[in-house]
């Protein structure tokens, strides 16, 4: 448990969070924004993601450890467990946000001439942004702390110094795990709840 | 109202439940820690007349001993070189009796906390591989592993790479041939990739079913290098001295619970998905 250990596995916990969240976004907002539009999509898949939500890490690991490509032992199964938890919020706040609009600012919109592709840009998302830039905050600030899961599987992250301590009583070691997560978590919430004051119209 | 009927309400409550004291029964997170527990919590059940209170899933050895030495827990079952290192943060010894002693005598002395003779069995460390690799490379023991030319893909668990006795101690004894850092991870998962294949060691315990039910073999310390991992009951003094009969009752179960015995429960529970409650129950109608 050196400084340069602590800083290696900080910045490989921030590494896998970072992942994990440019997944869960990349597949999460034109998801949410295709599932603004149909009701029934909606249901499947807001109901699927709900679903992964309530598998407990650890038997997520065992389904995903035999699977090719996406399954094994490291950092890649670890990304993906992250990402599908971290999948929920995202997609719930961007159709949330999308399906907010107010009907009658959409119909203006339209009556305007608006193309759909411009009432998705000009007006849905910019209006929208707020809810989902929250929903990418509230992702972010759980995934580090569901990050440390990682360890369990060999992924790395701070979760090695936290199970390690826990299985060797040692305190000193589970903090050096828990602060700087912790201090992750709280630059994290500052840091996206400033941008979404910023980047909303209001 | 009045405060007579209050009160008269009050002690009846308090006397409803005076007889019944409480004995709490704790346990680590896994397999063979649980089905300890709940054999203990049954058997005390059946000889005290008192009400067991389970906490039969506590995360990790720091958590349960914590919980005992501030008394929210009466007893666990533990591992006398877990004990001695990670608890006491003592060195290494290579003499199990003189392990228990040493163990016996600090936690007398440092929490009140008697420390049981055995229950049995022995949990050591144990390197696993594949039965059909050990077969096809013709490997028995951990000498024959480190002679291999390939070298291995280790996998551990993570009190392996801290523990005095682990990794580095194994090293130094066998001088295994390594390809690239030991990967550390939860140990049921670990299990699960050597059965995969992604990895072609494990470091596990000796009596966990799942080694057997996944087709894994344990390769022979014949180096005697791993530190003795006997089980027995860590409880409070207090406990012992409130509960009359509890030391019998405990006494009862002693050296009873052998390697054999231990390994096929913790198999049927792991592989055969028997419960825990029914497995503990036969296991003490054979006593």
């Amino acid at each position: 448990m050196t400084p340069a250990e602590i800083w290696r596995l900080t910045v490989e916990h921030a590494a896998l969070t970072g992942a994990a969240l440019g997944i869960a976004a990349g597949l999460g907002l034109p998801g949410g924004v295709a599932m603004a539009r149909s009701v029934r999509t909606r249901g499947i898949f807001l109901g699927a993601a709900g679903v992964v939500q309530t598998i407990p890490s650890l038997a997520l690991f065992g389904f995903l450890i035999p699977l090719p490509f996406i399954g094994g032992i490291g950092k890649g199964t670890a990304i993906v467990a992250l990402a599908l938890y971290a999948l929920l919020p995202v997609l719930r706040n961007t159709v949330t946000g999308i399906l907010g609009v107010d009907p009658a600012v959409r119909e203006s919109a339209v009556a305007m001439g608006m193309t759909q592709a411009q009432l998705l840009w000009q007006v849905e998302l910019p209006l929208a942004a707020r809810t989902i830039l929250a929903g990418i905050r509230i992702a972010t600030v759980t995934t580090i702390g569901t990050a440390t899961i990682a360890a369990a599987i060999g992924g790395g992250g701070l979760g090695v110094f936290i199970f390690r301590g826990l299985a060797s009583v040692d305190t000193a070691q589970i903090l050096a795990g828990a602060i700087p997560a912790a201090a992750m978590a709280l630059l994290a919430e500052g840091g996206l709840t400033w941008a979404e004051r910023r980047l909303s119209p209001y | 109202m009045g405060r007579t009927p209050f009160v008269a309400l009050l002690t009846l409550a308090l006397a409803g439940c005076a007889p019944r004291a409480t004995i709490v029964v704790a346990s680590k997170n896994f397999t063979e820690q649980v089905v300890l527990g709940e054999i203990l919590a049954q058997h005390i059940e059946r000889h005290l007349n008192v009400e067991v209170d389970r906490k039969l899933n506590l995360g990790g050895t720091l958590l349960a001993h914590q919980a005992l030495i501030s008394g929210q827990i009466d007893l666990y079952p533990e591992y006398s070189g877990t004990a001695l290192t990670a608890i006491l943060k003592m060195d290494p010894m290579d003499d199990p009796d003189a392990v228990e002693e040493a163990v016996r005598r600090e936690y007398r002395a440092r929490w009140d906390v008697e420390w049981r003779p055995g229950l049995g069995f022995n949990n050591a460390f144990a390197m696993v591989v594949r039965c059909e690799q050990a077969r096809r490379e013709n490997l028995r023991t951990l000498s024959d592993a480190a002679r291999r030319p390939v070298p291995w893909r280790l996998g551990v668990g993570y009190e392996f790479v801290q523990r005095p006795d682990g990794l580095a101690r194994l090293q130094a004894a066998y001088g295994l041939p390594l390809d690239g850092r030991p990967v550390d991870m939860d140990l049921g998962l670990l299990y699960r990739a050597v059965q995969q294949g992604q990895v072609d060691m494990a470091a596990g315990n000796a009596t966990d079913g799942v080694i057997e039910a996944l087709g894994l073999c344990v390769l022979d310390d014949d180096r005697r290098h791993f530190l003795p991992y006997r089980a027995a009951v860590a409880v409070r003094a207090e406990a012992l001295s409130t509960h009359e009969g509890l030391r019998t009752a405990l006494a009862a179960l002693e050296g009873r619970i052998g390697e054999d015995a231990m390994r096929r429960m913790n198999a049927a529970v792991d592989g055969g998905k028997r419960p825990v409650a029914e497995v503990a129950r036969e296991f003490l109608a054979t006593l």
